[in-house]
């Protein structure tokens, strides 16, 4: 979650196409239902390690959590600053972040402490 | 960053358990994500983003769904609260019968002044109907709080119910402002037009075909 700073500048060159003057050039919408989550210009792209939980749970497995690590994601300072947003309970100082109309997620996460939400780029449709 | 948004209201869902607080802010119950991650964890609260006549309106939207087993909802849980939404289901006589007793564990934590509304939840399920649409209004004239009738499954009548809430608490705040600042300090955009809903529209049909 720290070394932000070293890997910042190799990453947004992978991103560029979403990202214009550090944060998100177009809007943020859910993958599978088009709900509006971030507008333009609200979420200040970083590059973090992150282990997120996967959306689509291999049910087989059973109480094994499968995740992925996330490097690039759009920090939201202000929950309020969210168009349509959900929040879990809290897992570990964590909230996770889902879709307010159709509850898919994780597409962020929420630190407890810091009170900032990171919304992972991969996880959300930009229109 | 500047302040995106011209109102916050932070709102509660408040009622027995099983009468779909949960489904009324999370409808996971027949789709896709029925067995993903977030499901099992549970969602703490939802923000939303509506319009109200122009303005921009953030909805901070809490469950109480747990809490409730304890027939009585803590004043922190009610602190900052704008609005609160009264649920009870149509196929279950007691959480009807205890509207009573949740508008009574309001008026005893939450400030005098919150806006509320009755909504009578899953009134999909007509056959297993055992509180009449008649009773639900009767209790919401007692009370002199908003009622409308709902299904969570197939969204009906829940965007407008917090709609409803929504300008209410709007209506409030406005009249509120207005009596701190009198007559000739704002602006002269200012119109003395009633902004409240159609009268009629309160009393919306659970019409589900």
């Amino acid at each position: 979650m720290s070394d932000t700073e070293i890997v910042q500048n190799k990453s947004e060159e992978a991103s560029n196409d979403f990202v214009e003057d550090g944060s998100n050039k177009l809007v943020v919408k859910c993958k599978f239902c088009g709900s509006k989550i971030l507008e333009k210009k609200t979420g200040k792209f970083v590059v973090q390690e992150m282990n997120l939980p996967l959306m689509h749970q291999d049910t087989r497995k059973e109480g094994e959590l499968q995740s992925e690590k996330i490097t690039e994601f759009y920090h939201v300072e202000n929950m309020y600053t969210f168009e349509n947003i959900g929040f879990t309970l809290t897992v570990d100082n964590y909230k996770y972040l889902s879709c307010a109309d159709c509850d898919a997620g994780p597409v962020g996460y929420y630190d407890m402490n810091t009170k900032h939400s990171y919304v992972a780029l991969s996880r959300v449709e930009h229109a | 960053m500047a302040k995106t948004y011209d109102y916050l209201f932070k709102l509660l869902l408040i009622g027995d358990s099983g009468v779909g607080k949960t489904s009324i802010l999370f409808r996971f119950s027949e789709d896709a994500f029925n067995i993903s991650f977030i499901s099992t964890i549970g969602i703490d609260f939802k923000i939303r983003t509506i319009d109200l006549d122009g303005k921009k309106v953030k909805l901070q939207i809490w469950d109480t769904a747990g809490q409730e087993r304890f027939r009585t909802i803590t004043t922190a849980y009610y602190r900052g609260s704008m609005g609160i939404m009264l649920v009870y289901d149509v196929t279950n006589e007691k959480s009807f019968e205890n509207i009573k007793n949740w508008i009574r564990n309001i008026e005893e934590n939450a400030s005098a002044d919150v806006e509320k509304m009755i909504l009578g939840n899953k009134c999909d399920l007509d056959a297993k109907r055992q509180v009449s649409k008649e009773r639900g209004e009767q209790l919401a004239v007692e009370y002199q709080i908003k009622f409308v009738e709902t299904s969570a499954k197939d969204s009906l009548n829940v965007e407008y119910a917090f709609y409803t809430l929504a300008r209410d608490i709007k209506a409030k705040m406005e009249k509120k402002q207005e009596a701190s600042n009198p007559a000739g300090a704002r602006s002269g955009t200012h119109q003395l037009r009633d902004e409240r809903p159609k009268p009629t529209s309160w009393l919306a049909r659970c019409s589900v075909l």
